[in-house]
């Protein structure tokens, strides 16, 4: 009964009075309609004002310096010669790009893939009752408080090949000889950068979806454990269909800071060792703020805003429900 | 109940604390390790041991002396840039999430972009702009620059929860005669505030975390907030490690009870009582 | 249904064209104000402050954030201000964040009254046309060492100076130099087999920067100069043989893998711990060493390819510039910085930053002050600026010759390989 009542309500708006409210007709309901719309804009402006101010000049900007020859000189005098396509050229036929988009991958949806399983796993544990369990659960977002700097190079420590804490303990457990090149080696550097961005990302995957599992009613897995339904079919019949909208933001969000990420690759390891850990947004830093090419830097940082575009898009449309429900 | 019965919960919820500590330990051991390097003084990637058996306050010492505005500055920064955010982003969720039309879904990937680009990128726009208004090395400008951080991803945020807001309830505080303000004040943000809490929360730590606009946008040592004043123990050559640990410890000890304080708010089913 | 359409691609419109026109019009301004020089209030003055009550109020920017060097470098500032007749606030940004913020002000013209440079920088942002030339402001260029004033040199104009300049060389161990029996090394080749020696389970022989943010390529310099190699061209045989040495030193075991994730400071921190019994190094590094207690090091000049050859080691530190402001200003920066390269205030600066006074004569008084800078005043006549020959390439080669050096200490590439990979990305 209450499932079939939840699925009513999610349909409903208050855009579209039921007909036996509107006496008075067709102008009423225009009337109303156009209250809303008003309301609608209402709402929305500052909200837009913002958006236009802070971030419509950077993207134009951006996408205008990627089709000049843009030097040092060019941000002193303002002047850039049109170069048409030659840096998106350069870009690509870099020998390096087919690799930095393979690395780009792999540690995206690595990241991701290991962000959102731990921290749906832990909202899903922490959503029991038990004493502590508010505490635990806002010590846990700790990491995100620290400073950049200070929790990235206490991983640097962690990581050491000879003398951090993990090959310290993984040699006196015997499980390895105590020497691996967590951050020398050019492909457990990317392991590395994976691990810590796990790491990061797991407490904002368990925060939202925790709100959002605290949004499911009660009611609902009562009435399922009294038709004696075991836990597993509960998170797939109900937790995971209702989580869904919520889901669907931190996937999309997920993905979208991951593949932005430049912080943590650019302390740890700063793309290397020879390109190990070089993702699309490292390279593009790197291109316009030690090689000083803007022009290229802006250009890979466009192809990135693409490839982030395009993987949005896909993912709503296999998805409809997660982004725009009803 | 049945005494027995009721041990066994008892024991149930021991049990999962306990678990919940030994995730807690794991998950914090970096941040063991950075407690632990900050009572140690002179720490470097190798000299700091297990535990901290010379104990040494020098590293508190020098941060405090040093520090304590800074922290001051990016809370204050920090809080006014959340409330911003959020009185900013809340009306445009709900606006996006109940008033479906023909411009959502533009306006909804628009916000989905602005995540997309980098923040230097960003920043160094905005160094351009602020300076021409005169907004450079300003708390104001910092708290609008660092709300603007938290504006997007809270639009997005509070809209998937506030989509799952029951259209009767609106529409019967519509029926009972109230604007849209009202509505949206009296009845949408109580039944979304899980949503809301969570998107202050990260707006909190987006802005308080926030590097690259505090450098961008000041100079000097006009306005520095924490993030950036860290960098004073990290000189080309010599890195005082133990002060910048301690430093870390200090900043993350007010921050860290605001998130205790929020987290209590989030409480569950909501909106499963109000349709009753 | 149209009407709304319509007017929805209208307001999308004007929005990409409002923000068209906006970043077309910044450009082109920035463009114009940099034609009218001259201007204060044009944005020029706004970072650096306006005069108060008569006297012009400068900035200078650097990256010397931590103590002491802050302080005796503001105390310097502060005293060269007041005898010009100014005030002057320091700005200090941490080192990897002045580049980027270089960078900004450039684009925005509002580059502070005094800026410090890292040397191998001041020939693309001395193309740019935004710095002084020195010399013409009254700056006395005489009695300097020639390398430092032509490293601060732009197509024939100096444009920036630097009070203080450092070089690398070899520091090692002398206890365990001793219980080896084991004199400094001058040769690769004596290197190897002493780096052999000198390996146990407690400490590797050997340990140099290899990483990829700047210092691998300046520590790896010496080692590709001595031995013939030139930066227009990466792959010669030359070239190789001086990579093929490095990363055979990781292969027997002598150095650490790590060393392609270390800097100098990192390096440093290894050998006081004792995890190496030499290091290549600089004298910057000497105050905190001698604060190590029962730790005994010497210096040594860096080992050449054979014995007799002349070492060929690379020319650090920052110099500073006067950009272009307004002419009060730019006068007033320059007696500023003419009295910061006066040989007392080199000497100051110097003993701070663990640097070498660039004026002769004041270098020549501080080997006499500390024999251990001895073996680097003698370097430096001779040290090498990295942009001599390539002038604004020198980043671009920078990259790539790091990335051939941790592809081949890592065992991904042989040195033949990585260096021919680091040509063709020129």
């Amino acid at each position: 009964m209450t499932i079939g009542r939840l699925q009513d309500t999610k349909a409903g708006y208050p855009g579209r009075a039921p007909a036996a409210a509107t006496r008075g007709g067709r102008s009423r309901r225009r009337l109303a309609l156009r209250r809303d719309r008003l309301t609608y804009w209402a709402f929305l402006a500052p909200a837009l004002l913002y958006l236009v101010a802070f971030f419509a000049y950077p993207v134009v900007r951006n996408v205008l310096i990627s089709f000049q020859n843009y030097s040092i000189t060019s941000l002193y005098t303002g002047q850039a010669p049109f170069a048409g396509l030659a840096n998106y050229r350069a870009i690509f036929d870099s020998g390096l790009f087919g690799g930095v988009v393979v690395t780009t991958a792999i540690f995206t949806v690595c990241s991701m893939a290991g962000q959102f399983v731990i921290g749906l796993g832990l909202a899903v544990f922490f959503s029991r009752r038990f004493p502590l369990n508010g505490v635990i659960r806002a010590l846990l977002l700790l990491p995100w408080l620290l400073p950049m700097v200070a929790s990235t190079t206490v991983w640097r420590w962690l990581l050491d090949q000879d003398s951090g804490a993990l090959n310290r303990t993984l040699g006196a457990l015997h499980i390895t000889a105590g020497t691996t090149p967590w951050l020398a080696s050019p492909h457990l550097a990317l392991v590395s950068v994976i691990l810590v961005n796990i790491w990061v990302g797991i407490p904002f995957n368990m925060v939202i979806l925790y709100g959002g599992l605290k949004e499911i009613p009660e009611e609902l897995y009562e009435a399922a454990a009294l038709d004696g339904t075991g836990p597993i079919s509960r998170f797939r019949y109900i937790t995971w269909p209702l989580l869904r909208p919520v889901t669907g933001v931190v996937v999309i969000l997920g993905f979208v800071y991951t593949v932005k990420v430049i912080d943590i690759i650019l302390v740890l390891t700063g793309g290397g060792p020879a390109n190990g850990s070089l993702t699309l947004a490292v390279q593009s830093y790197k291109l316009s703020f030690e090689n000083f090419a803007f022009g290229q830097g802006a250009a890979m940082s466009n192809v990135l805003i693409v490839v982030a575009l395009i993987f949005a898009v896909i993912y709503l449309r296999i998805n409809k429900q997660a982004f725009l429900s009803s | 109940m049945p005494p027995y019965r009721a041990a066994t919960r008892q024991q149930k919820s021991l049990a999962s604390t306990v678990l919940a500590l030994v995730i807690l330990a794991v998950m914090l051991f970096p941040v063991y390790w950075m407690v632990n390097s900050s009572l140690q003084p002179g720490a470097t990637s190798f000299t700091t041991s297990w535990l901290p058996v010379h104990l040494g306050l020098s590293g508190y010492r020098q941060a405090l002396s040093t520090q304590g505005g800074h922290l001051v500055t990016s809370i204050v920064i920090a809080l006014a840039a959340t409330a911003i955010a959020i009185v900013v982003a809340a009306p445009a969720a709900y606006a996006l999430a109940k008033f479906p039309g023909r411009s959502t879904r533009p306006v909804l990937m628009s916000t989905l972009i602005t995540q997309m680009i980098p923040g230097i990128v960003i920043a160094n726009s905005l160094y351009q702009t602020y300076n021409s208004l005169h907004l450079l090395n300003s708390i104001p400008g910092l708290m609008l620059a660092d709300a603007s951080l938290g504006i997007p991803f809270s639009i997005l945020l509070m809209r998937s929860f506030m989509a799952s807001i029951p259209g009767e309830i609106i529409e019967a505080a519509r029926v009972d005669g109230a604007n849209p303000l009202r509505i949206f004040l009296s009845v949408v943000v109580p039944v979304s505030r899980n949503g809301i809490i969570t998107a202050a929360l990260f707006s909190f730590l987006f802005a308080w975390s926030d590097f690259v606009f505090a450098l961008t946008l000041t100079s000097a040592n006009t306005v520095t907030p924490v993030t950036l004043g860290i960098y004073q123990f990290l000189g080309s050559d010599v890195k005082q490690w133990t002060p910048v640990m301690a430093t870390a410890v200090l900043a993350s000890i007010p921050a860290a009870a605001l998130l205790v304080l929020a987290q209590r708010y989030i409480a569950s089913g909501i909106t499963g009582g109000a349709v009753k | 249904m149209m009407v709304h359409r319509r007017r929805r691609a209208a307001l999308a419109g004007a929005i990409l064209g409002v923000c068209l026109t906006a970043a077309a019009c910044s450009s082109a301004s920035s463009a114009s104000s940099a034609s009218s020089a001259g201007s204060p209030g044009s944005g020029a003055g706004t970072a650096s402050g306006s005069t108060a009550g008569g006297k012009l109020s400068l900035t200078a920017e650097d990256y010397f954030t931590a103590e002491p060097t802050h302080n005796v470098v503001g105390g310097i500032l502060n005293a060269c201000a007041a005898a010009a007749g100014v005030t002057i606030t320091q700005d200090s940004v941490a080192n990897p964040q002045l580049m980027p913020k270089v960078l900004q002000q450039l684009s925005a013209h509002t580059l502070p009254d005094l800026l410090m440079l890292d040397n191998p920088f001041l020939q693309q942002i001395a193309a740019t046309g935004a710095l002084t030339p020195l010399g013409s402001d009254g700056v006395d260029l005489g009695g300097y060492y020639p390398s430092i004033v032509a490293a601060g040199t732009y197509q024939g104009k100096v444009y920036g100076l630097a009070p203080g300049v450092n070089s690398i060389a070899l520091i090692y161990n002398k206890t365990m130099l001793a219980a080896a029996g084991i004199t400094p090394p001058t040769t690769w080749a004596e290197l190897k087999t002493d780096a052999a020696k000198l390996t146990t389970p407690q400490h590797y022989g050997f340990a140099m920067s290899a990483d990829n943010d700047g210092e691998g390529a300046w520590t790896f310099l010496p080692f590709f100069w001595s031995n013939g190699g030139d930066l227009e061209h990466l792959n010669s045989p030359q070239a190789v043989q001086a990579l093929q040495f490095v990363s055979s030193l990781v292969k027997s075991g002598s150095m650490s893998q790590s060393v392609v994730t270390w800097a100098q400071s990192d390096v440093n921190e290894q050998f006081m711990a004792g995890k190496a019994a030499m290091m290549i190094n600089g004298p910057w590094q000497f105050p905190v060493l001698d604060q190590q207690a029962g730790l005994k090091y010497g210096v040594a000049s860096i080992p050449v390819p054979t014995a007799g050859a002349a070492a060929k080691v690379p020319l650090g530190g920052e110099v500073w510039t006067v950009p272009v402001t307004s002419t009060p200003r730019e006068q007033a920066a320059a007696k500023v910085l003419a009295c910061m390269n006066s040989s007392t205030n080199q000497l100051a600066y110097a003993k701070a930053n663990g640097y070498i006074p660039s004026l002769e004569s004041a270098a020549k008084q501080i080997a006499v002050q500390s024999p251990q800078l001895a073996p680097f005043v003698t370097e430096v006549g001779t040290a090498l600026s990295r942009t001599a020959e390539v002038g604004t390439a020198y980043p671009k080669i920078q990259t790539a010759m790091e990335t051939a050096l941790a592809a081949a200490i890592t065992g991904q590439q042989t040195p033949q390989a990585a260096m021919s990979a680091a040509q063709a990305a020129q």
